[in-house]
């Protein structure tokens, strides 16, 4: 099928100061696709998903998002920015992101977390966001939860509340810059049990991520970046089975 | 009774037969800090918001206006505008001066205002800078624009977060707003000064205005206390079964 891909970004360059982080990487994602990106740090890898939302202004390269592309201009200074900031936060609003810190909302508690984009970004009849909410937090393991405040959770408590703040959204993609990078390793398992499940239901996923066993078990392509560049791209099961660079034998080696 | 209270030695009656001036005084004190608090704390929103982002223009003003009037004493500050302004003739004969800039009242409630608005501006752009940048990023990447995630998340984070500090600002307010007794008005100081003033009795008229200064504090540490417990909860400790879990196993 050569429907409209999900997500595709073209030819994205992004440099801070005189240093270029990524040197025109392209990557293109079909709806279901779940793409896990490896690198070591320092790769670009966690730049490259923050200039898919804008949270970081490439210097240049397009982003689609189902065919729709995000329009850029040269303000007077040179600097690229968005044409049009509206548009921008729509965007945002259909590619929602899953933090390595988890990054919730703490004077909020779990449930009015949750609750924040659909009601007050999308507009959602509060019934109804409700009753979603509900049934998004039954669905991460936490609705007995739903009063507590993040500071008074574990970290794989508050990453899967951020999963389902995430999630409320109805996102076309989702982008995680690596979620359980910041989590005890007991607590590791439960958010990947969550996004293993998310892949199955068919959602779009982009995962900057060092969980191998992710990498190999549950995305349908794997990335290696390597200094702002794709090193080595493909299925999984080819990727990790035959490494075709001395970089990613490198890596893997050092990953095991 | 009376032997009680010839141990005392205030002249309790004195007080007694003028304690309805006592009364007016503390209405005089708390009407004047309390309004000032609340105007000054409506101007120090917009002109902390535009200090903490940086504003090309009003930045550098807003600067320049809380760095002057948190640079010199509320004393000062009341008496350029209750006697200073008076030697321009433009202003005495401006449609302002007849109600307004003539009266000590409002002289006093300017300076007040004025005063509080640029230390509650510092304070609040301070809280607001502070706002965890990872939260603003998620705000960000779930769709709000900058003003929907000023009011929905920047804001009331920061102004959580500034409770403590501003129940200084309140305590502080209160005890300057005695400057108001120096220009006439009858606040609780002023009415302290006019007891001496009539009985020479020091005592009576301060110990009086210390107890009642004294009272009021307390009512508003209470209330900033409850305050705290309302809308701080987030950040206080609660024993958790996570938490528990996390805790060391004894040593055996």
């Amino acid at each position: 099928m050569t429907g409209i891909s999900a997500l595709k970004v073209d030819d994205l360059h992004k440099s801070f100061g005189e240093h270029e982080v990524i040197k025109g990487v392209s990557m293109e994602a079909q709806k279901g696709d779940v793409i896990a990106i490896l690198g070591a740090s320092g790769s670009g890898k966690s730049t490259f998903l923050r200039c898919i939302n804008l949270l970081e202004t490439p210097n240049s390269g397009d982003v689609y998002l189902a065919g729709e592309k995000i329009r850029m201009k040269r303000n007077r200074h040179g600097e690229t920015v968005p044409e049009d900031i509206r548009q921008v936060e729509r965007m945002r609003a259909r590619l929602a992101m899953v933090f390595q810190g988890f990054n919730l909302w703490s004077h909020m508690t779990v449930m009015e977390n949750v609750l924040e984009g659909p009601l007050y970004v999308q507009k959602t009849p509060k019934a109804e966001a409700r009753e979603k909410a509900q049934a998004l937090l039954a669905k991460v393991g936490l609705s007995d939860r739903a009063d507590y405040y993040p500071a008074h959770l574990s970290g794989g408590q508050q990453q899967r509340v951020a999963i389902a703040r995430a999630l409320a959204m109805d996102p076309d993609v989702m982008l995680f810059d690596e979620p359980t990078s910041a989590l005890d390793p007991e607590l590791v398992g439960e958010v990947l049990a969550v996004m293993r499940g998310l892949a199955e239901e068919g959602r779009t996923m982009l995962v900057v991520t060092h969980e191998m066993g992710f990498a190999r078990d549950v995305s349908s392509k794997t990335v290696f970046l390597h200094q702002g560049e794709v090193c080595e791209e493909g299925p999984p099961a080819n990727l990790f089975s035959n490494p075709q660079t001395e970089q990613f034998r490198a890596f893997l080696f050092r990953m095991n | 009774m009376e032997n009680i209270l010839s141990f005392i030695p205030l002249d309790i009656t004195l007080i007694a037969q003028n304690f309805d001036r006592f009364l007016y005084g503390v209405w005089v004190t708390l009407n004047l800090t309390f309004l000032a608090l609340l105007i000054g704390g409506l101007l120090a929103i917009p002109m902390a918001i535009a200090r903490a982002s940086r504003h090309a223009v009003l930045n550098p003003i807003i600067w320049g206006y809380t760095y002057v009037f948190r640079g010199t004493p509320l004393l000062v500050q009341t008496y350029l505008i209750y006697y200073g302004l008076g030697q321009f003739d433009v202003i005495r004969q401006s449609w302002l001066w007849e109600p307004v800039l003539s009266s000590a009242w409002w002289c006093a409630l300017i300076a007040f205002t004025l005063n509080t608005a640029a230390y509650s501006t510092e304070l609040l752009r301070g809280a607001i800078v502070d706002t965890s940048k990872g939260e603003v990023e998620a705000a960000i990447a779930t769709g709000h624009s900058y003003r929907s995630r000023m009011r929905r998340i920047v804001l009331p984070s920061a102004f959580r977060r500034a409770i403590p500090a501003y129940s200084n600002e309140v305590i502080f307010m209160l005890h300057g707003s005695v400057v108001a007794s120096t220009i006439t008005l009858q606040d609780i100081l002023g009415v302290g000064r006019w007891l001496n003033g009539r009985y020479y009795l020091a005592y009576e008229g301060f110990i009086t205005a210390a107890l009642l200064y004294f009272l009021i504090v307390l009512c508003i540490t209470w209330a900033f206390r409850w305050l705290e417990r309302r809308y701080l909860r987030h950040l206080a400790r609660r024993e958790t079964p996570a938490a528990a879990r996390m805790d060391p196993e004894p040593t055996r």
